[in-house]
């Protein structure tokens, strides 16, 4: 998605590069904050009424999800607030949280209007619908969250190891996550499922987007991982290309919205 | 330390099957006990291992209670085992060891599943729990998705393209169509093998199994009872396990599957056999490019050299060292996950015994084998049967 950035005396702003009217298809007020986090020196800041004008639930506490993304500290007396605006899709870095003047934006990326209110729908659809979804226990998606969203990975015996693991083969326990991966890796090999081959989470969005496309990449330091590619509509990936990773929903359940790294080509 | 032997086999028709649980077990039991040539009565069992997922999740809990409650085997030791689509294949293993350690002479082993008479969604979620749920179904991975993964870096790293995929699904699809027991029994060419509808590229429809309801079951039994039974027991020459990391990405490699290799070796070792002393080998071919890769990792294949077996035919019915996937495989024959281990000895049961019907006959089959795998490789259980003791 990555994000268009607009700085006024009052803040720093950010939409998606849709304008402030659509996040994508899997985007939201959220993604952008991360990116906009991200790109910017991190302080302490403020969330409350930006968790208040989100769509949907996270299925992880928000500050649990910034702090894990960004080096970014969620503290109630924070030096900045996160806000974004009820009416659209923008969120803003601010020292002020009741703001009067927000900027005028403009959209890179034209979208087909259709489409943006069937994506929307089937997101409205699958959270609130009962799900068939694979079933990922809570406390194994908080456990692992630095992992998922930071891609922070192990070390044991100057082997790095990601996703993490539990016991190595001396039965030694492993230590934990403190090792941070590189934000780019390369394809060792692709697939892109059809609509009738991606698993049921995906089922209501896989049609609208001509299916789910799959990359198994390798990262410098080692470790390999799958992720779903992001913002692949006019791209094939090929082997060895280059990928970086944007945090983007991945899908919803129980009322709740999920997160994770998507792979985006280069 | 003693040797064991099967003296029945038997099993339903993989397919859409009218039946349910209970019918569907107690039909593959009833044609099991009466392949026995002599007096052999459920009631005689000592043990049973009943291999399935349970999918769908009916009778999640105490399925093989009911099962052999329903098949004369009243008050049986029973328990399910469960290794996603290898589950047959250990309770094969674990009956196998039972006898071998002398704690039962007279034991079953099977497996069932019925897949089809849930909704496309609920399939697919079950489809894609017995891969990594945590990492690689988040990213949108189910099996087709593993294996094309899989097949395109084969590609990659070997001189092979699509084409070899077409060959072995042509074959298995020619093999099957005489089986009675298959569920497609239908001829398929090169070219409409070729241009199937797009599943997870570079995987197409004919690159992929069918889900399957059936059962299966065979009935072991210790060497001093062997011919008690039958004059013409097919002994279990060998048995052998492996299991490998969950997720593709842990894996060293892409290409191979480990668990295979473990299980093989242990296999081969066990019968003192190699692999060209296989006359057939029923392998785990849930996706056209798995049957490439077990070529390889059972020792039929040279490493990178999978896709040549298959595009020279090497596996043919009768016509290569090795003919592979007899019945048709899970490409044709079908695949009921849990019934699939077990069906594949039923297979070789009957070959051994030159019991299929002609046009399907391995000629002189002597020694065969079975490779059954769970999901895209965690686990895997190699048998290896003989006329020989």
């Amino acid at each position: 998605m990555t994000i268009a950035k607009y700085s006024l005396e009052n803040g720093v702003f950010a939409t998606s590069l849709y304008g402030d009217e659509w996040a994508g298809p899997d985007g939201d007020r959220l993604t952008i904050a991360l990116l906009l986090l991200q790109s910017e020196t991190p302080s302490t800041i403020q969330i409350e009424s930006f968790v208040e004008s989100l769509e949907y639930t996270p299925s992880a506490p928000v500050s649990s999800i910034i702090e894990s993304t960004t080096d970014w500290k969620v503290v109630p007396d924070g030096e900045f607030h996160l806000i974004s605006s009820n009416s659209s899709l923008i969120v803003g870095i601010s020292k002020n949280d009741n703001l009067s003047q927000w900027p005028e934006v403009s959209s890179e990326n034209s979208f087909d209007e259709d489409q943006k209110k069937a994506i929307d729908e089937a997101w409205k659809k699958e959270v609130s619908g009962v799900s068939q979804g694979a079933y990922v226990s809570q406390s194994q998606h908080m456990l692992a969250m630095p992992s998922r969203l930071g891609l922070l990975a192990q070390e044991d015996a100057s082997v790095i190891l990601w996703p993490p693991r539990q016991l190595n083969n001396e039965g030694e326990r492993i230590p934990p996550v403190s090792n941070k991966l590189d934000n780019n890796a390369s394809i060792l090999t692709w697939t892109k499922l059809s609509a009738l081959g991606a698993p049921s989470e995906f089922s209501l969005r896989a049609p609208l987007l001509g299916g789910v496309s799959t990359v198994l990449v390798e990262f410098s330091s080692g470790p390999k991982g799958v992720f779903m590619l992001a913002d692949d509509e006019n791209g094939v990936p090929e082997i060895n290309q280059k990928v970086s990773f944007e945090v983007r929903r991945l899908y919803g359940q129980d009322n709740l919205i999920h997160y994770g790294l998507k792979a985006l080509l280069n | 330390m003693v040797d064991v032997a099967m003296v029945g086999a038997g099993q339903t028709k993989f397919g859409n099957h009218p039946m349910g649980l209970k019918g569907m077990w107690s039909e593959a039991v009833e044609k099991a006990f009466s392949s026995v040539d002599n007096d052999c009565s459920p009631n005689m069992v000592e043990e049973a291992f009943i291999g399935s997922i349970a999918f769908g999740g009916s009778q999640l809990g105490n399925t093989a209670a009911l099962l052999t409650e329903h098949s004369g085997m009243d008050g049986v030791s029973v328990r399910r085992v469960e290794n996603a689509c290898a589950s047959s294949g250990f309770a094969l293993r674990d009956a196998w060891m039972t006898i071998k350690s002398g704690q039962a002479d007279i034991v079953v082993a099977g497996g069932i599943e019925k897949m089809n008479d849930l909704s496309a969604e609920r399939k697919r979620y079950w489809l894609g729990v017995s891969g990594d749920t945590e990492w690689e179904r988040l990213a949108g991975l189910t099996f087709p998705g593993t294996y094309a993964l899989t097949a395109r870096r084969y590609f990659h790293e070997f001189e092979s393209t699509h084409d070899d995929l077409v060959h072995v699904s042509v074959k298995n699809h020619m093999h099957g169509f005489d089986n009675e027991m298959a569920h497609l029994r239908k001829d398929v060419s090169f070219e409409k093998a070729r241009s199937g509808a797009m599943v997870a590229d570079p995987l197409t429809l004919y690159d992929c199994c069918p889900t399957s309801d059936g059962a299966s079951a065979v009935i072991l039994v210790a060497d001093h009872l062997a011919h008690q039974f039958t004059d013409t027991p097919i002994w279990v020459k060998g048995s052998g396990a492996g299991s490998d990391k969950l997720a593709l990405h842990d894996r060293p490699s892409l290409t191979q599957l480990r668990a295979t290799q473990l299980a093989s070796q242990k296999a081969y070792s066990l019968a003192n056999l190699q692999p060209n002393q296989i006359d057939l080998a029923e392998v785990h071919d849930c996706f056209t490019i798995a049957e490439v890769l077990a070529t390889e990792d059972l020792g039929f294949a040279g490493r990178g050299e999978g896709g040549i077996f298959a595009r020279n035919g090497q596996g043919r019915r009768n016509e290569g060292d090795v003919t592979v996937n007899a019945s048709g495989g899970l490409k044709s024959k079908g695949h009921p996950l849990g019934a699939t281990g077990t069906g594949q000895a039923v297979e070789v049961f009957k070959q051994l015994r030159h019991q299929v019907e002609p046009t399907r006959q391995v000629r002189d089959a002597e020694v065969g084998l079975t490779h059954n795998v769970g999901g895209s490789g965690a686990t895997c259980a190699v048998h290896i049967f003989g006329r020989e003791r």
